[in-house]
C-alpha cells in the first residue's frame, strides 16, 4: 500500500514517547560516533606508525575500564531516567519490580492513572481489534484503525487470541509486545494531529508483513464525535443497488465471521464492518479504502494476502460485488 | 580511431534494428496528453494491482481481474470493446457505464489520472 | 615429578635407529576410501572447517535471494511462505551450521599444535562431533527444497510454533534437527575442554598458555552451560507438538515467555561462544603482528571470564518489550552494558599491542583492522539496544538486524578470515595469494558497511524484521536497494578468499614454516603426528624465548620423540600446573565414529518424518557403534613405566581423578545437571507465573508414599553401589558384579515408583503445566535408568570378561560417578514434584 502517513522514529510527533526517545537517540548516535572515530584512529595509527614505548597500564586502566564505566554509568542512569518518564504507571518498588521480573508478583493487571482514555488492542493473525469500552454506553469496536484526542494520553491495553504479536507506533513510542495469557500495556501521547503507522513487530506467522494500522489522532471534539458517530448502528438500506449489496453480504455468508450492528449479521471471528466505510485501510494497513480495493479485496481475499482467514469470494455476479462493495464502502 | 567508430555505428544500426523487432514497440504513441510515469504511479496509488497483474507496479499481482501486460497488442478493451485509446480512458474511469455487469467498479478519478494510466498500459510491455 | 625445566634437553642425538619411523608408522594416514575413517585431529578439523564453510555459503545465498526479494516493494521473486522459510533457515544455518561448528572446529585443528599435543584426548569423539554434524546437517538443509524448511523463524518462538499453529512436518525439523547438532557442540565441548585441561604440554601452567586455549577453555565451560537451556527447550516444545503436553499454552498452565527464557538463556551466551574464540584468535595474531608479546595478558583472561559470567545474566534484554516492569528491565539494561567493558578492555589491550610494536602489514592485518572497524561499530549499536528505552524503538526492526551483522561479521567472520591467511600455511606450508587476500579484505568491508550500514536507517525508518515484503512512501526504498548491492559485493568478498584457497590451499603433510615469526608452539615444525617431540614450555611465547627450539623438537631432543607404546599416544599432564603424569594412548582411525555419527543424523531426521523403522535403525547403529568403540577405549595397563626422556618415566594408565576419562565423565554430567537445572527452572517458573493454582485444584500432587518409597529404592542403590566400590579392592569380584546388579534394580524401582506416584493419581500429562512438567521430569529419570543400564550391563560384561580389576578400573568409575549423580537427580526430582505441597 502507497502512503506516506509518519511511521519513523526518526520523525517523532509533537511531545509524544517517541519524541523523548528521539532525543536520548540523538545522544546516541553523537555519543557513539565519537567512539567510533576516536578508536578506530588509535588502531590504524597503531598499525601504520612506528613501534613505540608505550604506558600499558595506562591504555588498560584508562582506556579499557575507566573510560567504560564512566560512559556506561553516565548513559545508564539518564537512560533509566527517560524510562521512568515514559513508564509512569506502575509500582515504584524496586525489589516487588525486581522479582516481578522472574514472574514472582503479580505483573499483568495493575490499575491505570486517572484520566487516561483506556483503548483495548487485540492482535490477531493478521489484523488488529480495537475496542472502545464505555460503561453505560455503547461499546465501540473497530478495526486496524485507532483514534485517540490530543489532550489526552491513552493507555492502550494489549492482547492476543493466537500468537505473539507486538504493537509498534514509530512516530508515537516504543513497543510493547501482545502475549498470550498476559495483558500488556502500552501509553500514546501527543499533542499533534495527524495519522500514524504502526505494524506487527514480532514475527506472527506467514503474513506478519502485512499487518498494520493507523492512529488517527485528533483535537477533543472531533474525537467525540467520531466516537459518538461510531457507536450509532448501520440500517438496512433504501437504495435499490445498495440493497443488491446487502442481501449479497447476507448470501455469501459474510455475516459468520463479521458484525454490523444494526443488522443480523454477528459473527465475531472477522473484524467488525460497523463502520467500515469510516476506516483508512482494508486488510490490516494493506490497501487503501475505496471501492475498487473493496472489492478486489472481497473477491481476491487469499490473493491479495495469502492464507489469511477470509476466502475469497468466488460466488458472486459482477453485479452484486459493485454493488456490495459499494454498500459496505457506504457504512461510514 | 576511424575503425572503432564504424563499429560503433554499426553497433548503432543494428540495435536499432532489434528495438524495431521487439512486439508492441512498433506502435505509434496512441494516447495524447497521457504522461506513462504519472500513469504507473496513479495504478500503484489506487492499488489496480489488487486485482490485476500489472507489469512494473508494485505489488500488481491480483488474479481476480485480468492481466494487462502487452495492453497495446490486444484487440479488445474487456473482451469487447475495440482497443482504442479513448475506450480504455473510459473503461479505465467507469467500466459499470460501459457494461453494466462487469465487475469492475467505477472509481472516482480525474480524466487525466484514467488518460496516465491508459498511456502507460499501452507502454508497458 | 618435574614442575620446573630440565637443566638440559631431555633427549640426546642421534636418536635411536627406527624410532622415528616406528612413529611415522603409527600415525600414518589411511589410504582410499579408509581415508573417511580417520580420526586424527589434523584430518578432521580441515573435514569441519571445510564443512562450515560449506554452509557459510548455503546460508549466504539464502540471504543473497532474500535480499532480491526486498530490492524494491512489493517484490513478487518470492512468496512470503518461501521468504519466511528463507529467512529461518539462514539464521538457523548461520548460527547452528557455520558459527557455532566453526569455531570448534578451528579448536580441533589448532588446539592441539598450539599445545605441543599429538591429538586431543578424545579422536573418535572429534570425528563422531563431524560425521553427525556435516551429514545431518546436509540433510536439514535439504528442506528447503521440499517446502519443508521450518518458517517460524530460528527463534521459534511458542505458540506460534506450536502444534495449533504450526502442524506439518516443518517445525519438527528445527527441533530435531538441531537435536544432533546440540549433541555434536555438546561432544566437542567435552573434546576441548579436557583436551584443554590434560594434555597440555609440561611446563605449561594455566598462566603460560596461550591466549586462544584460555577462550577455547572459557566458551566449552559456556556450553557446557549454555546448550543445556535449548536441548530442554527443543525438547519440551516437541514434547508439546508431539503429544499436547502444555508447557508454553498460557490456557492451558504454561507460558509462552518461558520459552523465550530458555532460548535467550542459550542465545545470548550463543553469542560470546561464537565471539571469544574469534577474540582468542585475535589476540594471538595481533601479538605476532606486531612482533611484541600482548599486553595486558592477565587483563584479557580477566576480561574474557566477566564476558563468559555477564553473557548469561543478561538474556532479557532480548525481552525488553515484553512488558516486564521497567525497573527490572533495568537490571538487564545494567548487565547488558557492562558486558561492553571487558570487550572495550579488549579491544584496547590490541590497539597498544599494535603500537608498542612494528606492525606487519600484511593481509591477516587488514583482516584484523576491517574486524576492528566492523566490531566496534556492531558494539556501539549493542550499548545503544542495552539501553532499554531505546530498545523499544529499536527491538525487531532492521536496526537489530544490522546490529547483530555487524557483531556476528565483525567479532567472528572477519578474525575468522585473518585466521584462514594466518594459519593457512601452517597447514599447506605456504601463504596464500597475498594479492587476493588485500582484494577480498577491501571488498568485503565495503561489502559489509554497504549492506548493513543502511539497514539502521531503514529499522530506524519504521521497517520491522521479517518481513518478506514491505510498503513504499516510507522513504525506505533507496536503503534496501543499497543493501542489496552491499549484499552481492560482500559476498564477491568471500568468493575471493574461497576461490584463493581453491587455487593456493594444499594440505602438506611435513610442514616447516612459521612466515610471520610467530612465538606461539603451533608453528614448530608439524607432520601427522604433531611434532617430533614435545618441550617444556617456560614462557608464553615458547618460540620468540628459545629461537633453536624448532630444530631442537624436530631432531627428537624433547619429551617423547618417538612411540612409547608402540601406538599413538600424547602426554597428559596436571590440570593447572601441567606435570607429566601419564602417557595416554590414542585410538586410531576406525569406520566406529563415523557409523555413529551417521546413525546418530539418521536416527534424529528419520524420527521427524516420522518414519520408525529408519530411526530405529539409526539409532542402533549409532548405539551398536559406540559400544564397540567405548569397548576399545579402556585399553589394559602395562604395569611398565615408559621413557620419555631426561629421566621422566610414566605410566600407561592412571584411575580416579587423575584419569583424562574421569574429566569427561564430570564434563558430562555438568551438562547433565544443567539440562536438570533447567527442568527445576521450568518447574519453578510456571509455578510462579501460572494463576490457575499449580496443580490446580481439580489435579492431584503425586503419592506421598510412592515418592517415598522411591526416594528410599534411591538410597538402597547407592549404598548397593558403594558396597560394590569397597568389594572391587578386595578382589570380591562376585560380590562387585552382584552388588552392581542389586543397584541396578534399584534404580529401577525407584524409577518404577515414581513414575506410580503420578500413574496412580487423576494427573495426566496433556492436562496443565504442572502435570505436563511433572511427568517430563520422571521421564527424565527414565532416560537415565536406560543409561544405567547401559552402564551396567557394558560393566558387569566387562567384570564377566576380567577387563576390569582393583587397577583397570575407570569403566566401573565411570559408572559409579555416573550412578551417584543419577541418584542425587532423583531424589531431588521427587522433592520438586511434591514441593507444592509446602505451599499448601
Amino acid at each position: 500500500m502507497e502512503s506516506s502517513h509518519s511511521a519513523s522514529v526518526l520523525h517523532p510527533a509533537s511531545d509524544s514517547g517517541a519524541a523523548l526517545i528521539d532525543q536520548l537517540g540523538t545522544a546516541l548516535y553523537v555519543g557513539g560516533a565519537i567512539i567510533f572515530v576516536v578508536v578506530m584512529a588509535l588502531a590504524i595509527y597503531g598499525v601504520f606508525a612506528k613501534a613505540r614505548a608505550i604506558n600499558a597500564r595506562g591504555w588498560i586502566l584508562g582506556g579499557g575500564l575507566a573510560f567504560p564505566i564512566v560512559t556506561l554509568t553516565v548513559l545508564l542512569m539518564y537512560s533509566l531516567a527517560v524510562g521512568n518518564g515514559l513508564n509512569a504507571i506502575g509500582s515504584s518498588n524496586a525489589l516487588q519490580l525486581f522479582l516481578e521480573c522472574f514472574g514472582i508478583g503479580d505483573a499483568r493487571e495493575r490499575t491505570p492513572a486517572d484520566g487516561l482514555l483506556r483503548v483495548h488492542v487485540v492482535g490477531k493473525q493478521w489484523w488488529w481489534e480495537v475496542r472502545y469500552e464505555q460503561p453505560g454506553r455503547q461499546e465501540v469496536i473497530l478495526a486496524n484503525e485507532i483514534r485517540m484526542p490530543t489532550d489526552r494520553a491513552v493507555e492502550l491495553v494489549l492482547s492476543t487470541t493466537d500468537v505473539i504479536h507486538s504493537f509498534w507506533a514509530p512516530s508515537l513510542a516504543g513497543k510493547v509486545d501482545m502475549i498470550p495469557g498476559r495483558t500488556t500495556r502500552l501509553r500514546l501521547q501527543t499533542s499533534e494531529e495527524g495519522t500514524f503507522r504502526a505494524l506487527c513487530a514480532e514475527y506472527c506467522g506467514g503474513q506478519h508483513a502485512l499487518m498494520a494500522l493507523y492512529v488517527v489522532t485528533q483535537e477533543t471534539t472531533d474525537f467525540d464525535a467520531w466516537l459518538a458517530s461510531q457507536a450509532r448502528p448501520a440500517n438496512e438500506p433504501t437504495d435499490p443497488f445498495l440493497k443488491t449489496g446487502y442481501d449479497a453480504f447476507f448470501r455469501g455468508e459474510c455475516h459468520e465471521c463479521h458484525t454490523i450492528r444494526g443488522t443480523p449479521a454477528e459473527g465475531t471471528s472477522g473484524p467488525d464492518l460497523t463502520h467500515v466505510g469510516s476506516r483508512k485501510s482494508l486488510a490490516a494497513g494493506t490497501l487503501n479504502n475505496h471501492i475498487g480495493t473493496m472489492a478486489g479485496w472481497i473477491a481476491g481475499a487469499q490473493d491479495v494476502k495469502p492464507g489469511n482467514k477470509m476466502p475469497s469470494s468466488l460466488a458472486y455476479s459482477g453485479v452484486e460485488l459493485r454493488a456490495l462493495s459499494a454498500w459496505l464502502g457506504s457504512l461510514e | 580511431m576511424a575503425g572503432r567508430m564504424f563499429r560503433f555505428i554499426g553497433l548503432l544500426l543494428t540495435s536499432s534494428w532489434l528495438v524495431a523487432c521487439i512486439p508492441g514497440r512498433d506502435y505509434e504513441p496512441r494516447i495524447i496528453g497521457g504522461d506513462p510515469d504519472q500513469g504507473r504511479e496513479a495504478l500503484a496509488r489506487y492499488e489496480c494491482g489488487v486485482c490485476h497483474v500489472i507489469p512494473g507496479v508494485p505489488d500488481a499481482i491480483g488474479k481476480t481481474g485480468p492481466a494487462l501486460d502487452n495492453y497495446s497488442r490486444r484487440s479488445y478493451v474487456a473482451g469487447k470493446f475495440p482497443n482504442e485509446p479513448e475506450v480504455l480512458v473510459r473503461w479505465i474511469a467507469d467500466a459499470p457505464a460501459m457494461a453494466p455487469q462487469t465487475a469492475m467498479p467505477a472509481i472516482a478519478m480525474s480524466d487525466k489520472e484514467a488518460r496516465d494510466m491508459a498511456a502507460y498500459l499501452y507502454e508497458s510491455d | 615429578m618435574s614442575s620446573r625445566p630440565p637443566d638440559e634437553l631431555p633427549n640426546t642425538l642421534p636418536r635411536p635407529a627406527g624410532e622415528f619411523e616406528r612413529l611415522q608408522a603409527v600415525w600414518k594416514r589411511p589410504r582410499g576410501w579408509r581415508v573417511l575413517t580417520q580420526v586424527n585431529n589434523t584430518a578432521i578439523g580441515l573435514w569441519y572447517i571445510g564443512a562450515a564453510l560449506l554452509f557459510l555459503v548455503l546460508g549466504g545465498i539464502l540471504a543473497l535471494i532474500m535480499r532480491t526479494q526486498l530490492v524494491v516493494p512489493g517484490n513478487d521473486l518470492v512468496d512470503y511462505d518461501l521468504y519466511n522459510q528463507l529467512f529461518t533457515m539462514h539464521g538457523s544455518v548461520m548460527m547452528f551450521l557455520f558459527a557455532v561448528p566453526v569455531i570448534e572446529a578451528i579448536g580441533i585443528l589448532l588446539l592441539p599444535a598450539m599445545q605441543g599435543a599429538r591429538d586431543l584426548p578424545f579422536p573418535r569423539l572429534s570425528a563422531y562431533a563431524f560425521w553427525a554434524y556435516f551429514v545431518g546437517g546436509l540433510v536439514f538443509f535439504t528442506t528447503i527444497f521440499f517446502d519443508l524448511a521450518p518458517d517460524g523463524g530460528w527463534f521459534m518462538y511458542p505458540p506460534l510454533t506450536s502444534y495449533e499453529f504450526s502442524p506439518g512436518l516443518r517445525t519438527d525439523f528445527w527441533l530435531l534437527g538441531i537435536g544432533f547438532i546440540e549433541i555434536s557442540a555438546i561432544a566437542g565441548a567435552i573434546e576441548i575442554v579436557v583436551g584443554i585441561l590434560r594434555t597440555r604440554p609440561p611446563g605449561m601452567t594455566l598462566d603460560k598458555m596461550p591466549i586462544y586455549l584460555w577462550a577455547m577453555l572459557i566458551v566449552g565451560a559456556m556450553i557446557i552451560f549454555g546448550f543445556p537451556p535449548v536441548i530442554l527447550a527443543t525438547a519440551l516444545l516437541e514434547l508439546e507438538r508431539a503429544f499436547h503436553w502444555p508447557f508454553f499454552l498460557a490456557e492451558k498452565g504454561g507460558d509462552p515467555l518461558l520459552w523465550q527464557h530458555l532460548f535467550w538463556l542459550f542465545g545470548h551466551p550463543d553469542v560470546y561462544i561464537i565471539f571469544l574464540p574469534a577474540a582468542g584468535l585475535v589476540s594471538m595474531m595481533v601479538a605476532t603482528m606486531a612482533q611484541t608479546p600482548l599486553i595486558g595478558y592477565r587483563w584479557i583472561v580477566v576480561a574474557m571470564l566477566a564476558t563468559g559470567t555477564i553473557s548469561f545474566a543478561l538474556w532479557v534484554h532480548h525481552m525488553f518489550a515484553t512488558g516486564m516492569p521497567h525497573l527490572s528491565l533495568s537490571f538487564f539494561s545494567a548487565a547488558s552494558m557492562a558486558v561492553a567493558i571487558p570487550a572495550g578492555l579488549q579491544v584496547f589491550s590490541w590497539i597498544a599491542t599494535l603500537w608498542r610494536g612494528n606492525v606487519q602489514r600484511t593481509t591477516p592485518t587488514y583482516f584484523l583492522l576491517g574486524f576492528f572497524g566492523v566490531f566496534v561499530l556492531g558494539g556501539l549499536t549493542g550499548v545503544m539496544l542495552a539501553v532499554v528505552p531505546y530498545d523499544w524503538q529499536a527491538h525487531d526492526t532492521y536496526f537489530v538486524v544490522a546490529h547483530l551483522h555487524y557483531v556476528l561479521i565483525g567479532g567472528m567472520l572477519f578474525p575468522v578470515f585473518a585466521g584462514i591467511y594466518y594459519w593457512a600455511p601452517l597447514i599447506s606450508g605456504r601463504q596464500l595469494s597475498e594479492r587476493m587476500g588485500t582484494w577480498a579484505c577491501t571488498i568485503m568491508f565495503i561489502g559489509v558497511n554497504l549492506t548493513f550500514f543502511p539497514m539502521h536507517i531503514a529499522g530506524l525508518l519504521g521497517m520491522p524484521r521479517r518481513v518478506w515484503t514491505y510498503a513504499d512512501g516510507y522513504g525506505l526504498e533507496i536503503y534496501n536497494l543499497l543493501s542489496t548491492v552491499g549484499a552481492f559485493v560482500f559476498a564477491a568478498g568471500i568468493g575471493i578468499v574461497l576461490l584463493d584457497l581453491l587455487l593456493h590451499f594444499r594440505p602438506a603433510g611435513k610442514v616447516n614454516t612459521n612466515p610471520w615469526r610467530a612465538g606461539s608452539l603451533e608453528w614448530l615444525p608439524q607432520d601427522e603426528y604433531a611434532i617430533r617431540s614435545i618441550p617444556f614450555v617456560t614462557n608464553r611465547d615458547p618460540l620468540w624465548a628459545n629461537p633453536s627450539l624448532p630444530e631442537e623438537v624436530d631432531a627428537g631432543q624433547h619429551y617423547l620423540p618417538g612411540t612409547a607404546t608402540g601406538v599413538r599416544e600424547t602426554i597428559v599432564t596436571s590440570p593447572i600446573d601441567a606435570r607429566p603424569q601419564y602417557v595416554l594412548r590414542l585410538p586410531g582411525s576406525s569406520w566406529l565414529p563415523v557409523l555413529a555419527g551417521v546413525g546418530t543424523a539418521v536416527f534424529f531426521l528419520a524420527l521427524t518424518v516420522k518414519w520408525m523403522v529408519i530411526a530405529v535403525l539409526g539409532a542402533i547403529v549409532a548405539l551398536v557403534s559406540i559400544l564397540m568403540w567405548l569397548w576399545q577405549s579402556d585399553p589394559a595397563p602395562s604395569g611398565k613405566l615408559f621413557d620419555i626422556g631426561g629421566g621422566l618415566s610414566l605410566p600407561d594408565y592412571m584411575t580416579g581423578s587423575n584419569s583424562h576419562s574421569w574429566w569427561s565423565m564430570v564434563v558430562l554430567m555438568l551438562v547433565d545437571g544443567s539440562i536438570f537445572a533447567c527442568l527445576i527452572f521450568t518447574f519453578f517458573y510456571l509455578w510462579t507465573v501460572t494463576l490457575s493454582g499449580f496443580p490446580p485444584e481439580s489435579l492431584e500432587l503425586p503419592l506421598i508414599g510412592s515418592s517415598v518409597a522411591a526416594a528410599l529404592a534411591w538410597a538402597v542403590s547407592v549404598a548397593a553401589m558403594y558396597v560394590s566400590n569397597r568389594m572391587l579392592p578386595q578382589k570380591r569380584m562376585g560380590a562387585v558384579g552382584l552388588t552392581l546388579t542389586a543397584a541396578l534394580a534399584g534404580v529401577w524401582i525407584a524409577f518404577g515408583l515414581s513414575l506410580h506416584a503420578l500413574l496412580e493419581t487423576n494427573l495426566q500429562p496433556q492436562l496443565h503445566g504442572y502435570a505436563s512438567t511433572a511427568y517430563t521430569t520422571v521421564a527424565w529419570q527414565g532416560l537415565h535408568a536406560v543409561l544405567l543400564t547401559l552402564m551396567a550391563g557394558f560393566t558387569l560384561v566387562r567384570l564377566w570378561l576380567g577387563m576390569i580389576d582393583p587397577v583397570r578400573r575407570v569403566v566401573f568409575d565411570n559408572t559409579r560417578i555416573m550412578w551417584y549423580y543419577c541418584a542425587a537427580q532423583g531424589v531431588l526430582a521427587l522433592l520438586v514434584m511434591s514441593s507444592p505441597r509446602l505451599a499448601m
